[in-house]
């Protein structure tokens, strides 16, 4: 009698035992894969010091994804003149898709047409799903989304996801670039040229407060140039 | 009635006699500047139809190139804008400052301020031409002038 209760409680520790760890290991086993399939994440550097604003980008970029003309998937702000007449400079900002990881407009999509690419982390919009309702142009922070007048989806950059990345190209503003201000690159690679720039170089990105988690780098520009 | 359509007659003749005059004056606008002296000896590379060509700006060659003094022997005063020649932008450039102000190029163009002592006026602005190249470029030409100087070797 006494056996059989001494044995039916072991049995039972040892089953309540199995079930609580068998949880734990299979998250194991899940968090495995996760780094297999997290090892690219996309990102971008732009180096405010060496671009001349010459909209080379913004051309490269409205011919490769066909943007329509009167809307445009990045523009570079420019502030300025600063400095006195003859010795006058300007500074120029991307102004684009910030790709963040913690993304407003896919969290507020209402049809799952905004969406974060799990492979690459970046955030891309199918333009089937999308039935125009423009809540994430809304809710996106950096305001860089648009209908696009020819698809009537929302648009905007997605490093060109569907053009040069399956070409095993960089971006199009990337290569039409002629003072190679912008760098695109892994951030999981440490050997990458992106990596090794954001770990030499203070970086900053835009609003980091709003917890967004963007991944666009700006090496801000400083006052007047290198003279050698 | 017939009065009326007399006067409509009247006033369509004295409009479109006005509008060929203009158009005849327009055609000339350039004759001045072209029958100057020089223009004797440079006749092929010489003809001037561009905005500066126009006759109520009364210039003539010398107003940019400076006056004729030893020319044609050398050495002379004579000013050249061309990329060989050894002038300074400075002097290049304070040709065009005689009249054009900074700040009224630097509204027409962000890029005038930028390159007010790098480069000279000429290596963008064609002024002998009917019409200058550089303007009116479109996005994709204008950004791939800037191309021609600023690209870095990758």
């Amino acid at each position: 009698m006494e056996n059989s209760r001494r044995h039916f409680l072991k049995s039972t520790c040892a089953l309540v035992a199995g079930v609580s760890v068998y949880p734990l290991s299979r998250d194991q086993a899940n968090a495995d894969t996760g780094i297999r399939i997290n090892n690219l994440k996309y990102a971008m550097l732009h180096d405010e010091t060496k671009c001349i604003g010459c909209n080379a980008c913004v051309e490269a970029c409205r011919e490769v994804n066909h943007v329509p003309e009167g809307v445009t998937r990045l523009s570079i702000e420019q502030s300025g003149p600063y400095g006195k007449y003859p010795n006058q400079y300007y500074h120029f900002s991307r102004h684009s898709c910030q790709h963040c990881e913690d993304a407003p407009c896919v969290n507020v999509c209402p049809t799952g047409a905004a969406f974060i690419d799990k492979e690459n982390g970046i955030v891309s919009v199918n333009a089937d799903k999308c039935v125009g309702c423009q809540y994430c142009i809304l809710a996106c922070p950096y305001d860089v989304r648009f209908i696009n007048p020819v698809t009537k989806a929302a648009d905007k950059c997605d490093f060109c996801r569907e053009t040069n990345l399956k070409q095993d190209k960089q971006p199009a503003c990337v290569e039409a670039c002629p003072t190679k201000a912008l760098v695109f690159g892994n951030l999981k690679d440490p050997e990458s040229e992106l990596v090794m720039l954001l770990k030499a170089n203070p970086t900053q990105r835009t609003k980091l407060d709003l917890g967004t988690r963007p991944k666009l780098f700006r090496i801000t520009a400083k006052q007047g140039e290198i003279i050698l | 009635m017939s009065r009326n359509n007399w006067l409509l007659m009247l006033s369509v003749g004295v409009l479109s006699f006005a509008l060929m005059s203009q158009g005849a004056n327009s055609a000339d606008s350039t004759e001045q500047i072209n029958n100057d002296s020089c223009m004797k000896c440079h006749k092929r590379n010489g003809a001037m139809q561009g905005h500066h060509a126009q006759e109520q700006l009364k210039m003539s060659c010398s107003s940019c190139h400076g006056e004729q003094g030893n020319h044609p022997k050398k050495p002379n005063d004579l000013m050249v804008f061309s990329v060989e020649n050894d002038m300074t932008i400075d002097t290049k450039n304070g040709v065009c400052l005689k009249c054009h102000s900074p700040k009224k190029i630097a509204q027409a163009e962000w890029t005038h301020n930028v390159h007010a002592q790098k480069v000279s006026c000429t290596s963008c602005h064609k002024l002998h031409p009917e019409s200058d190249p550089i303007m009116g470029l479109g996005a994709k030409d204008s950004s791939n002038v800037c191309r021609n100087c600023h690209t870095v070797q990758r």
